[in-house]
């Protein structure tokens, strides 16, 4: 299992063009990843509607996971994503 | 199947006449933009079901199969921080198809220096299952597009 934590910097959270983004890149890897809100349940991070409905503002901490071949190289893509301001 | 109902009046003019790449390029998903009547109007429910996310500028209704659609109210008007739309609905509301949502007047948003369009995006959908995608003028709660 690789996780990351990091903080959301974009204005506007993780919606519009970072949550597209984001989904856009999670969709590409062939193995389950899952977006998180800390001490949330997490949401299949494929999912521009459950991105959406997680509702992550900026500031707000996100845990990234996935497993399976790649999946350190994938949370890290996430995770530059979702951090980007 | 889904039957997804024009939430403003105007023309239908597709995601690829969105003036933001994130629309134009299908990134969100499949569906269509309506350049809308300019005044003040009452944007709608496009389906049947629950308000799960409900901004000023932008609001997500799923159905209980939990299709999404995505209805935004222009472009970059989040910026407007909500000046000049008025809630109708809240979240979490369950709305029939063709219910008023969100008051707005998509002249305000041009005068502000933003496009108006507003794309109506089938969620989480392939591009493909999106068919009968009406074009030119369009009333609200005529049928949009189809969602297979």
């Amino acid at each position: 299992m690789a996780e990351r934590k990091v903080t959301v910097m974009a204005k506007v959270g993780l919606h519009a063009r970072p949550a597209a983004t984001f989904v856009q890149a999670a969709a590409k890897a062939p193995i389950d990843v899952t977006v998180a809100k800390t001490k949330g349940d997490p949401v299949n991070a494929k999912s521009i509607l459950a991105v959406m409905a997680l509702d992550v503002r900026q500031g707000e901490e996100i845990v990234i996971r996935a497993e399976g071949e790649g999946a350190e190289e994938l949370v890290d893509e996430l995770a530059a994503i979702a951090s980007a301001p | 199947m889904t039957t997804v109902l024009a939430p403003v009046e105007g023309s239908a003019v597709g995601l690829a006449a969105v003036p933001d790449p994130v629309f134009s390029a299908g990134l969100v998903g499949p569906g269509t933009a309506i350049d809308p009547l300019r005044g003040p109007g009452k944007a709608v429910a496009p389906i049947d079901g629950r308000i799960v996310k409900l901004h000023p500028h932008a609001y997500v209704i799923v159905a209980d199969d939990g299709r999404g659609v995505l209805v935004h109210l222009g472009i970059d008007t989040v910026q407007l921080r909500g000046e000049g739309f008025q809630l109708l609905a809240a979240e979490g509301d369950r709305v029939s198809a063709g219910q008023p949502v969100v008051a707005w007047d998509p002249a305000t948003v041009e005068a502000s220096g933003r496009s108006p369009v507003c794309p109506v995006v089938a969620l989480d959908a392939g591009a493909e299952e999106v068919t009968a995608v009406a074009v030119g003028e369009v009333h609200v709660g005529d049928e949009l597009f189809r969602w297979a």
